[in-house]
């Protein structure tokens, strides 16, 4: 054996540079623009420049959520809320996955297939609303169908798309390396689709939060989206504001949820945003 | 050991890509297939690898007649194709699958070795430059031990030194288990550096147009008479099958320059 010209030792390791391309504290960054905005704000609320009524200062929603929060009513919103988008989401989502990877996979189910999604994809969810609740009632099932039902188009056009888009040189290396159609989904498919897939799921998952609201709206008695509608009802925006901003948060931490639970399975890309 | 036998290759799209295409090689032999773009040299590898079927005439490989890819046939191919999400010795262990763990760790540590990349294993192939991606993508074929390694323009998109160094290193990872090899290129001087013969094809439909041995010793001296007078006779034979469109198979003594034979 033979032993050719050696290249300056590689030091770097995968563990040491794990987290390079992502500054830990960056999501500081992200808060300076809301911060300072709700500190501009109570300055003039204080300083008697604007009315208030009916945009209370963030000190007020501070408290009005502090209060729901202490009397357990919050956590009793909030679940109610995530149940429904977890369970709906999951449903979508996992017929999503199954009929993009059907159709993208398979030419025949395509064709058999995709027409029927599309047509039935252009039919604006919430149309759904009114038979979903004469078939399955006006408590959760229908308001778990509508979100999935929301869920389901991103995630499943996403799944789909990825699979046309993988590289056909990359599946011919599989081939040359006698991958059986199993292994060659394995080794080959199920890694080249990844990213696209989350980017599915991300925008699956934010048109959930969308549909909970609409299908809270239209009838609960419990959620952030009954909050929406209570205090529109009685008068209180700060209720309104606070519900609001407890939907900001859940939506961007399950969106981060999803981005960190994914992340180690994505640090070999070589593209544009990490190195921004 | 390699037969190809009245191989006609014609796409779907009406392409006449190869026409009746005979090539015999030696267990060991070095043989480059040079000829100018479109001539079928790819198309030609693809139906030796079993990739792509023909639609006349078979590959035989040791008297075993090939349909799809065999284990005993490697494909380099013209741009790296390593699979992104795999690391350096991920990728270059892909076709070991079979082994357990440790036997497949030794194998790829000692190809890194080979190939001048030791410590490399753990980078991701973004992190590689060209010449180093290529040079993994030719152990990931080679350290599963083919009887017949296929490589398309391997080199064609390095500059020049890269290309001769790299040129030196295949020779060296040859020369350890000498396996039959088939090389497309452009560049005639790789032909000239490389093979014990030199197969120049000739376009519009592709077939055979000089077959030309280069029986130099190795390390080969890229300065000596000899190796200059391979140069040209392989230089010239490719002008020639870019001239005589009706196919002759007299041309080696053809004194008249290359012109734009790509
Ligand atoms: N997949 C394909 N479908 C249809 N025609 C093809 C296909 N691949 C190649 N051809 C045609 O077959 C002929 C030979 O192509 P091939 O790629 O084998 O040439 P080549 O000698 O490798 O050329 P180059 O040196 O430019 O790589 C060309 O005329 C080309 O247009
Ligand atoms: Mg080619």
């Amino acid at each position: 054996m033979q032993t050719l010209s050696q290249e300056p030792k590689a030091s770097t390791r995968r563990g040491q540079r794990a987290d390079s391309a992502r500054p830990g504290g960056g999501f500081v960054y992200g808060l300076i623009l809301p911060l300072a905005a709700a500190l501009l704000y109570e300055g003039a609320f204080r300083a008697g420049l604007v009315q208030a009524r009916l945009l209370p200062p963030p000190s007020r929603i501070a408290e009005t959520l502090w209060k729901l929060a202490a009397s357990g009513e919050l956590a009793t919103h909030v679940i109610a809320t995530l149940l429904r988008v977890g369970l709906g989401f999951g449903l979508g989502a996992a017929v999503g996955v199954f009929l993009g990877a059907l159709t993208g996979s398979s030419a025949l189910a395509r064709r058999l297939l995709d027409p029927t999604l599309q047509a039935l994809r252009a039919i604006p969810s919430l149309a759904w609303v009114p038979l979903f609740i004469l078939w399955l009632g006006i408590f959760e099932p229908s308001k778990i169908a509508l979100i999935a039902v929301g869920c389901f188009f991103p995630v499943y056009l996403g799944v789909m798309g990825a699979i046309a888009n993988v590289d056909r040189k990359i599946v011919e290396v599989g081939r040359a390396f006698r991958l059986s159609r199993l292994k060659l989904a394995r080794r080959i498919l199920l890694p080249a689709i990844l990213p696209d897939t989350i980017v599915a799921l991300r925008s699956g998952l934010g048109l959930g939060f969308m549909f909970v609201v609409a299908a809270e709206i239209m009838g609960a008695s419990e959620g952030l989206g009954y909050l929406l509608v209570d205090g529109q009802q009685l008068g209180k925006p700060d209720q309104i504001l606070a519900a609001i901003l407890c939907f900001a948060v859940l939506g961007k931490a399950a969106d981060w949820l999803i981005l960190a639970a994914t992340r180690p399975l994505l640090s070999w890309q070589d593209s544009f945003a990490r190195s921004g | 050991m390699l037969s190809l036998a009245h191989l006609d290759k014609v796409y779907p799209n009406g392409a006449h890509a190869l026409d009746d295409v005979s090539l015999d090689v030696e267990a060991g032999e070095i043989v480059a297939l040079v000829g100018g773009s479109g001539c079928g040299k790819t198309t030609l590898l693809r139906l030796v690898s079993g990739l792509e079927a023909p639609t006349h005439g078979e590959v035989r490989v040791d008297g075993e007649a090939i349909f799809a890819p065999h284990p005993a046939i490697g494909f380099v191919f013209q741009e790296p194709r390593l699979l992104p999400w795999l690391s350096v010795a991920e990728n270059i262990g892909f076709g070991l699958e079979h082994l357990p763990p440790g036997e497949r760790r030794d194998l790829v540590e000692e190809a890194l070795l080979k190939v001048g990349l030791a410590g490399y294993g753990a980078r991701w192939p973004r992190e590689l430059s060209g010449g180093q991606a290529q040079r993994v993508s030719i152990v990931r074929a080679l350290v599963t031990r083919p009887k017949v390694l296929l490589m398309d323009e391997p080199f064609s998109a390095l500059d020049a030194l890269t290309r001769a160094t790299l040129q030196d290193h295949l020779i060296a990872l040859w020369e350890a288990s000498q396996p039959t090899l088939l090389l497309v290129t452009h560049d005639v001087e790789e032909a000239a550096a490389l093979a014990d013969r030199a197969v120049v094809m000739q376009p519009r439909p592709g077939r055979v147009f000089a077959d030309i041995p280069i029986p130099l010793p190795r390390p080969r001296d890229r300065l000596s008479p000899g190796f200059v007078e391979a140069k040209r006779a392989v230089l010239a034979a490719l002008d020639g099958s870019l001239s005589q469109p009706s196919g002759g198979k007299s041309s080696k003594g053809s004194q008249s320059p290359a012109g734009s034979w790509w």
